[in-house]
C-alpha cells in the first residue's frame, strides 16, 4: 500500500526569529492592494514524498536532502514530537495562527518536487525506490477579523493562481490537530484517454460553429467549410485528430493569416503632416512589406551575410569570420495574462528552443525582453475600477519580471537588453516580448550548420520534457480574445533545468553528428513540430503511444497538440540513433522515438494499431487561400474607450525646467528599472561589454545604456568584434499616427545600436506586431482602423528599412490582443492593446575600439547635440501625458531616411576614429532627459550656453520628441576631425562638461536651469510601489 | 610544473552556466582547460588523478532547488567522495565560484574539509537575486588563489541569490566560527560594503590550507578590462578576475 509523507522545512532554533525580507513584501503587498494587516506572516515550504511502502527512518534519511543542516531544521508525519513546531510558532510570535497551504493542482510542471526526486534518487537507500514528489508553500498567519473564506480570497490575490494551485486554509481552531500530517493527500492526477472519433462535419452552419467552439479550434466558418469539401473529396469525415491537427496549424498564431490577407486599404482626409498613402491593394502583408524590403534591400546591397532568412525558426547572419548569428523575437502576450509567472518563463525558454531549432541547433548566447504593462497606481489614483476576473497589474508585472529572472538566469543566458512600457490600456492583455540571440559554427562535420537535412526514413524523436494536459490548445486559445472560463490546460509552466540539460545535449550531438535536423516543439506541439519537419521530406508518420507521457489517461488529439514544454523533434538517422539515445541517457535527458519521416504526401498518425490521422500535407498547409480584408484610416473613426472617466492632470508649469525635467524623470516611461533589471543576469557567459546600466565606478554604475554589447570572443568569434542589441517601441505615438509609431520603433532600435558602437551598415532588424483584433465582427466595430494602422505601420517600416538598407531577418505577429469582460455591474467592456510595433536591432560592432557608452567620461569635454533641435514642432508626447494643458500638434516630425542613414554612417566613422567619448540616443522625455541622464551617472556637470534659440522655443527645444538624434562628448583635442566627419549633417555645440556635478544651462545671461546629477538620480531611481 | 602542463578539470552538466568562461580564464593564462560533464567524470573518476585543479563554476545546478549547490553537492558526495578526498590529500588545488562556493559548502569542503558543518550560504538580506560589480578587499590570508592580489583593493561581478554566508549557532558561537576562520587566515575575499548580509562582509573562503577556494563574485568575468562595466576603464588590458586563476596557477608551477 502507498505511504505519503509530508516534510515541512523550518528554520532551527537560532534562526527562527528572522522575518525574511519576502515575507515583509508580503505584508507590505496586503497592505498597499488589499488593505488588510498582518501581524505576522511566516512563509514554510514542504514536500510530500509518496513510497509504495512505509520506509523506516525517513526523516533521518531525508534530512540531508531538504534542511540546510547549519540554519534548519524538519518536521514531518514521522516526527517523534509532533508538538514541537507550536512551541516554534509560539517562539515566532504567534498566539493565534492560521494555516493556509498552497500546494499543486495535479498535474501542474513542479520543478522543486523534479529537483527534489533526483536528489532522493541519489541516496543508496532510496536508488531504486519507486517514489513520487509534490511540493508547497505553507503560511502561517495572523490578524484581525480573518476568515477562511478571506484568507483563501487573498491567497489567491497573491500567493496562488487558481489555474495551478489547490489552496487549503485552517483556521486557529482546527490547527491544533496537526490534520495535514495525518490524512495526505496527495495530488495524483485521474484522468482516463478518449478513443479517437469521427467529427461528422454533414451539420448546419449553426452545428459547425457550436462544433467550433466547444472544441476551441478557433476555425473561421469559411476554414471549416474548406476542411469540410476536402472530406467529402476523401468520401469520409475528419477524426478529432485531423481536426486538431488542422485547427492548430492554421491558427493565426502559427499561420498568420491576417499577415498573408489580402487588404485593399482607402483612406479619408487626414490632418496635415499625416502622411497620406492613397488606396492600396496588399497582397499580404509579410510578403509585401516585409519580406518585400529584405528581398529588396539583398539584391539592392548584394548583401554576403544574409545566410538563412525567413524559413527556419530564427534569421542567421554573417556577422563574424567563425561563427554565424542568429535571431528570434517572440511574444507570450496570452499566456502571461492567464499566469503572468508561467506565460513570461515559457516564453523565454520557448524562444531558446527557436534558436535551438535553428538550423541543425545554435547555442542561445543573449536574451532580451520587453514588456509592456499598466501600474495599479494609476487606476486607484484615478479611482477608475478594473473589469472582473482581471488581475491586479503590479502582479503582473511582478509574475513577469519574476519569470524573467527565472527563465534566463536559470538557464545561463545574460538578459543584455530590454525596455519597459507602461500604458494603462495593458491592463487587459500585457505585452511580454522574449527575444534570443545564438551563434553556430558557420561549417560542422563537412555541413553547414545554418541548413537542416532531414531525409525520408529518418527517425522522428521527441527529447526533453514528457507531454502532459498542460499546454493545450495553446495555439488557437492565443488567437482568441481572453474570455472569461478558460480552459486550465492552457497554462504551462516552464522547467529550465530540463530544458538546459536538453540545449546542452543538443549542442554536444550536434558537435558530434548524431542528428540530421531539429525544430521546436512549441505552439501547436507535435503537430507543428512534426508537420512542418515532414514538409521538407514530403511526409511523416507518428506512433502517438510511444512518446513519454507524465501520466496515463492522454486521449490520442492532446498527445498530438500539447505543447507541454522543453521539447524539440528531432531527425535522426538510423545509423546514429543508438548514440542518440546513448548519449541522451547520459545527459539525463529523456528521449522517445516517435515515429519516422517518410515522402509519401501525408502525415499519418497512429495510436495503439489504430490509424487516427492521415492528412495530405498539400492540404494542411497550401490549400487554404487568404483571407480578403478591408482597411480604412479616418483618424475621426469613433473608437470608445473603456475609461469614460476624464482623468485630471496639474498644469505645465512652464519656465520652471527643472521641475519639468525631475517630473519627467519620475514617468513610468522614463523612470530607472535597475531595481528590477539588477535581478537579471546580464553578464553570465562573461561577454557582455556594455551591460543595461552604465556610469563611473563612484556613482555606481545608474545610467541607462542605449543598448547591449556582446563580444564575439567567448564565443568562440573574434577577438575584436561584438554585437550591439537594441529595441524601440513607441505605442504612445499609435494614437496620432501608426505611420508615425513604426517609423520611431525602427529608429529607436537603430539610433540606440549606432550610438553604441554598430555600424549602421551591418545591421539587421527583427519586427514583432502586437494588435488589436483588426477581424471586423459585431464586437469589432472599428476593425477597418485597426487593420488600417497596421498598413501603415508596416508601410513605415517598409519605407525606413529601405532607406536604411537594413534587412528584417526575422518577425512575428500576435494580433488577438483584447480583453473583453465585465465590470462589476455586468457592463461589457472591451479594452484594446494600442497598436505596437517593437523593433529590435542587431549590429556588428567591427571593433572595440568603437564601443561607446552612454556617460560623459570627463571634464571640459565638448557636448553636442547631434540632429535637429525639432523647434518647429509640438512634439513632446511625455509632456502630453504629464500636463493637462500641453497638446501635441500635427504635423508631427517625420524622417529623411537617406539622410539620417548619412549621419549614422559619419558618427559611426568617428566611433571607429576613437573621437567619441560618449554618446546617448534622445527618445522619452526628449533633449533635456538624454542630456541630463549624459552626466547623472557620473561626478561631471555641465555648463551650456545655448544659441540660436529663441525664448518661445524652449519647450519644443528640451521636450520634443523625434527621431535620429544623439547627445555627444567629445575631447577638445579631437573637435575639428568631429565636426568634419559631420560635415552636412544638423549639429549644434552646446557647451562643455566640468567637475560640479551640476548641469546649468544659461539663454543670453540667464540662467534657465541648474540641477545637480544626483537630485536627478534620485528622481530616476525613484521606485515603483509594491515591492517585490 | 610548467604552465603549459597544468591541466584544469572544469565541471559541467545539470544546470552549471560558467564552464565555458571559466575553462577561458586558464587557457586564457596558457594551461589546459577541460570542460567534462558531471556523469562524465563519474564514469572516467582518472580524470582527476591527471588534473592538478578542479573547479566548479556558477550557475543554476538542479535549477538551485531546495538550496543551491545542495543536491550538486549529493552527488558529487555520492559519486566522487573518495576520489574528492584524494585529490584534496594531495595537495592539488579546488576553485568553486558562486554555486561552485555553494556546492563545496554543502559537500562539506569549506571551511573545513571532512569536519562538521559550521557555514552555509543562503538568501541574500534582500531576499533576491542581484547582479552588480562590487568593491572587494583582498584581505592577507592562507588562499592561494589570492596570492597575487592579496592587500589590493579590487571590484568584479556578483550574480546571485543566496551569497549570504551565516554561521551555525547562537551569536556567541558564530562569533567563535568567524574569530577561527578569520585567524587560520582563511577570510580571503571581503566586500567593502554590506552588499548581501554577509556575517562580517565576507565574500570568498578558503580551507586551512588555502588550496580550496570559495567565493561568490566571478572572477571569470572579468578577465578583460572590456569586462569592466564602466565606460571609462574599459580596455585591452587584463583584467583583475584573471590573477585569481594567475595565482592558482602560480602555485602549481611552484609545487606539484
Amino acid at each position: 500500500m502507498s505511504h505519503v509523507y509530508r516534510f515541512e522545512i523550518y528554520p532551527d532554533l537560532f534562526n527562527l526569529k528572522k522575518v525574511t525580507s519576502g515575507e515583509t513584501a508580503l505584508k507590505s503587498w496586503f497592505q498597499t492592494y488589499m488593505q488588510t494587516t498582518f501581524n505576522h506572516i511566516w512563509e514554510v515550504r514542504y514536500f510530500l514524498v509518496e513510497t509504495k511502502e512505509k520506509i523506516e527512518n525517513m526523516e533521518a534519511l531525508l534530512s540531508e536532502v531538504f534542511c540546510d543542516s547549519v540554519t534548519e531544521v524538519l518536521f514531518s508525519s514521522e516526527s517523534k514530537n509532533q508538538e514541537l513546531y507550536h512551541s516554534w510558532l509560539k517562539e515566532r510570535g504567534f498566539s493565534n495562527p492560521c494555516l493556509i497551504d498552497v500546494g499543486f493542482r495535479p498535474g501542474v510542471t513542479d520543478n522543486s518536487a523534479h529537483a527534489a526526486l533526483e536528489a532522493l534518487k541519489l541516496l543508496p537507500e532510496l536508488k531504486r525506490m519507486p517514489m513520487k514528489v509534490s511540493s508547497g508553500v505553507m503560511y502561517f498567519v495572523e490578524g484581525h477579523d480573518l476568515s477562511a473564506k478571506k484568507l483563501t480570497e487573498l491567497t489567491y490575490e497573491k500567493m496562488a493562481n487558481f489555474l495551478l494551485h489547490k489552496v487549503t486554509v485552517t483556521m486557529t481552531n482546527d490547527l491544533v490537530y496537526n490534520e495535514r500530517l495525518k490524512n495526505i493527500d496527495f495530488p495524483n492526477v485521474q484522468i482516463s484517454a478518449q478513443e479517437s472519433k469521427e467529427i461528422d462535419l454533414n451539420v448546419s452552419e449553426a452545428e459547425l460553429l457550436k462544433l467550433n467552439q466547444e472544441n476551441c479550434w478557433a476555425l473561421s466558418l469559411f476554414e471549416i467549410k474548406h476542411i469540410k469539401t476536402h472530406f467529402q473529396t476523401q468520401k469520409r469525415n475528419p477524426t478529432d485528430v485531423e481536426m486538431e491537427i488542422i485547427a492548430q496549424t492554421w491558427s493565426e498564431h502559427c499561420k498568420h493569416k491576417i499577415f498573408s490577407s489580402e487588404i485593399t486599404y482607402s483612406e479619408a482626409n487626414l490632418p496635415k503632416g499625416v502622411k497620406p498613402l492613397g488606396d492600396l491593394k496588399i497582397k499580404g502583408i509579410f510578403k509585401s512589406y516585409i519580406r518585400g524590403a529584405t528581398e529588396k534591400i539583398k539584391k539592392e546591397r548584394k548583401l554576403p551575410w544574409l545566410v538563412s532568412i525567413f524559413h527556419d525558426n530564427a534569421g542567421v547572419v554573417r556577422f563574424d569570420d567563425k561563427m554565424d548569428v542568429c535571431i528570434k523575437v517572440e511574444t507570450h502576450n496570452s499566456p502571461s495574462a492567464l499566469d503572468p509567472y508561467g506565460g513570461a518563463l515559457t516564453g523565454i525558454l520557448g524562444v531558446n528552443r527557436d534558436i535551438l531549432g535553428v538550423g541543425v541547433g545554435a547555442k542561445p548566447i543573449a536574451n532580451t525582453n520587453v514588456f509592456c504593462l499598466a501600474e495599479n497606481k494609476y487606476f486607484r489614483d484615478n479611482d477608475i475600477k478594473l473589469p472582473l476576473l482581471l488581475k491586479n497589474p503590479d502582479r503582473i508585472k511582478e509574475g513577469v519580471h519574476l519569470g524573467v529572472q527565472d527563465g534566463g538566469n536559470k538557464s545561463g543566458i545574460p538578459t543584455v537588453n530590454g525596455a519597459f512600457v507602461f500604458d494603462r490600456d495593458f491592463v487587459g492583455k500585457p505585452l511580454v516580448f522574449c527575444g534570443t540571440i545564438g551563434v553556430m559554427p558557420q561549417m560542422e562535420n563537412n555541413k553547414s550548420t545554418s541548413l537542416k537535412g532531414q531525409r525520408p526514413g529518418d527517425l522522428i524523436v521527441m527529447a526533453g520534457g514528457r507531454i502532459g494536459k498542460d499546454g493545450i490548445h495553446g495555439a488557437t486559445f492565443s488567437s482568441m480574445e481572453l474570455v472569461d472560463g478558460v480552459p486550465a490546460s492552457v497554462v504551462q509552466i516552464g522547467d529550465p533545468i530540463t530544458q538546459k540539460r536538453l540545449s546542452d545535449f543538443l549542442i554536444e550531438a550536434r558537435i558530434k553528428g548524431l542528428f540530421n535536423s531539429v525544430t521546436d516543439n512549441g505552439a501547436g506541439g507535435l503537430s507543428s513540430s512534426v508537420g512542418e519537419m515532414a514538409q521538407a521530406t514530403n511526409g511523416a508518420v507518428v506512433y502517438l503511444e510511444k512518446a513519454l507521457v507524465k501520466y496515463p489517461g492522454l486521449s490520442p488529439y492532446e498527445l498530438m497538440v500539447s505543447e507541454s514544454q522543453e521539447r524539440m523533434t528531432f531527425s535522426v538517422p538510423r545509423d546514429q540513433e543508438k548514440a542518440f539515445l546513448e548519449l541522451a541517457e547520459k545527459r539525463s535527458v529523456e528521449v522517445s522515438v516517435i515515429g519516422e519521416f517518410t515522402e509519401t504526401g501525408f502525415l499519418k498518425v497512429n495510436y495503439e494499431g489504430k490509424t487516427v490521422a492521415n492528412l495530405s500535407l498539400h492540404f494542411v498547409h497550401e490549400s487554404l487561400p487568404p483571407m480578403e480584408l478591408k482597411a480604412h484610416f479616418d483618424l475621426g473613426t469613433k473608437s470608445d474607450h473603456w475609461i469614460k472617466k476624464e482623468i485630471k492632470k496639474p498644469t505645465l508649469p512652464k519656465e520652471n525646467y527643472k521641475e519639468i525635467l525631475l517630473s519627467l524623470f519620475k514617468n513610468p516611461n522614463i523612470r530607472s528599472q535597475e531595481h528590477l533589471v539588477r535581478r537579471y543576469d546580464h553578464e553570465v557567459k562573461a561577454a557582455t561589454i556594455v551591460k543595461p546600466y552604465t556610469g563611473s565606478t563612484e556613482k555606481g554604475y545608474s545610467a541607462p545604456s542605449d543598448a547591449g554589447v556582446i563580444w564575439m570572443k567567448p564565443h568562440g568569434g573574434g577577438a575584436d568584434n561584438a554585437l550591439a542589441i537594441s529595441c524601440g517601441l513607441c505605442p504612445k505615438i499609435s494614437a496620432y499616427d501608426s505611420y508615425l509609431m513604426a517609423e520611431f520603433a525602427l529608429d529607436e532600435a537603430v539610433r540606440n545600436a549606432v550610438s553604441t558602437g554598430a555600424n549602421p551598415d551591418e545591421m539587421v532588424l527583427v519586427d514583432n506586431y502586437c494588435w488589436p483584433d483588426p477581424i471586423e465582427s459585431e464586437r469589432n466595430p472599428d476593425a477597418k482602423l485597426k487593420l488600417a494602422h497596421l498598413v501603415r505601420a508596416s508601410q513605415a517600416l517598409y519605407d525606413l528599412s529601405l532607406a536604411y538598407g537594413m534587412p528584417f531577418v526575422s518577425g512575428k505577429d500576435s494580433m488577438k490582443n483584447d480583453f473583453i469582460g465585465a465590470m462589476d455591474n455586468g457592463e461589457k467592456v472591451k479594452i484594446s492593446v494600442p497598436p505596437t510595433v517593437l523593433v529590435t536591432a542587431m549590429g556588428r560592432v567591427p571593433t572595440l575600439k568603437a564601443v561607446t557608452t552612454s556617460e560623459a567620461k570627463k571634464t571640459e569635454a565638448l557636448i553636442y547635440l547631434v540632429g535637429s533641435k525639432l523647434t518647429d514642432y509640438q512634439s513632446a508626447f511625455e509632456l502630453k501625458e504629464l500636463y493637462e494643458d500641453y497638446t501635441v500638434e500635427y504635423p508631427l516630425p517625420h524622417i529623411n531616411g537617406k539622410k539620417q542613414l548619412d549621419l549614422y554612417r559619419s558618427l559611426h566613422k568617428s566611433m571607429r576614429e576613437g573621437l567619441v567619448l560618449s554618446s546617448h540616443d534622445i527618445s522619452d522625455g526628449g533633449m533635456l532627459v538624454a542630456l541630463a541622464e549624459v552626466l547623472m551617472g557620473t561626478k561631471f556637470g555641465a555648463d551650456i550656453e545655448l544659441k540660436g534659440i529663441e525664448k518661445k522655443d524652449l519647450i519644443p527645444f528640451f521636450f520634443n520628441e523625434g527621431c535620429g538624434r544623439f547627445i555627444v562628448t567629445v575631447d577638445k583635442k579631437d573637435q575639428k576631425e568631429f565636426e568634419e566627419n559631420l560635415s552636412g549633417h544638423i549639429f549644434s555645440r552646446l557647451g562643455e562638461t566640468n567637475e560640479t556635478g551640476i548641469l546649468k544651462i544659461d539663454l543670453q545671461g540667464e540662467t534657465l536651469l541648474e540641477v545637480h546629477n544626483d537630485e536627478c538620480m534620485s528622481h530616476y531611481k525613484i521606485e515603483a510601489e509594491g515591492k517585490l | 610544473m610548467k604552465r603549459e602542463q597544468i591541466k584544469a578539470l572544469i565541471l559541467t552538466g545539470d544546470g552549471i552556466n560558467c564552464e565555458a568562461e571559466t575553462a577561458l580564464a586558464f587557457t586564457e593564462l596558457g594551461a589546459q582547460a577541460e570542460i567534462i560533464h558531471i556523469s562524465d567524470l563519474i564514469e572516467n573518476k582518472n580524470k582527476l588523478k591527471e588534473a592538478q585543479i578542479l573547479a566548479l563554476p556558477g550557475g543554476f545546478s538542479f535549477g538551485d532547488e531546495i538550496g543551491s549547490g545542495q543536491i550538486l553537492a549529493l552527488k558529487l558526495k555520492y559519486a566522487l567522495g573518495e576520489e574528492l578526498k584524494t585529490f584534496v590529500e594531495e595537495k592539488k588545488l579546488v576553485i568553486g565560484i558562486c554555486n561552485g562556493f555553494q556546492a563545496l559548502v554543502r559537500l562539506g569542503l569549506l571551511p573545513k574539509p571532512f569536519s562538521k558543518r559550521t557555514m552555509t550560504l543562503t538568501h541574500n538580506r534582500q531576499g533576491h537575486f542581484i547582479n552588480r560589480w562590487v568593491d572587494l578587499d583582498v584581505p592577507v590570508s592562507e588562499c592561494v588563489w589570492t596570492s597575487e592580489l592579496r592587500g589590493e583593493k579590487i571590484s568584479l561581478p556578483i550574480r546571485h541569490g543566496e551569497g549570504r554566508i551565516v554561521f551555525k549557532g547562537n551569536e556567541e558561537e558564530q562569533r567563535a566560527t568567524y574569530k577561527t576562520l578569520s585567524s587560520n587566515g582563511q577570510i580571503a575575499l571581503s566586500y567593502r560594503s554590506d552588499v548581501n548580509g554577509s556575517f562580517a562582509e565576507i565574500a570568498g573562503v578558503c580551507d586551512p590550507s588555502g588550496l580550496i577556494f570559495g567565493l561568490m563574485p566571478h572572477p571569470e568575468a572579468a578577465i578583460s578590462l572590456w569586462h569592466n562595466p564602466g565606460g571609462a576603464d574599459k580596455g585591452e588590458d587584463k583584467g583583475l578576475g584573471l590573477f585569481i586563476f594567475e595565482s592558482g596557477l602560480k602555485y602549481c608551477e611552484a609545487n606539484l
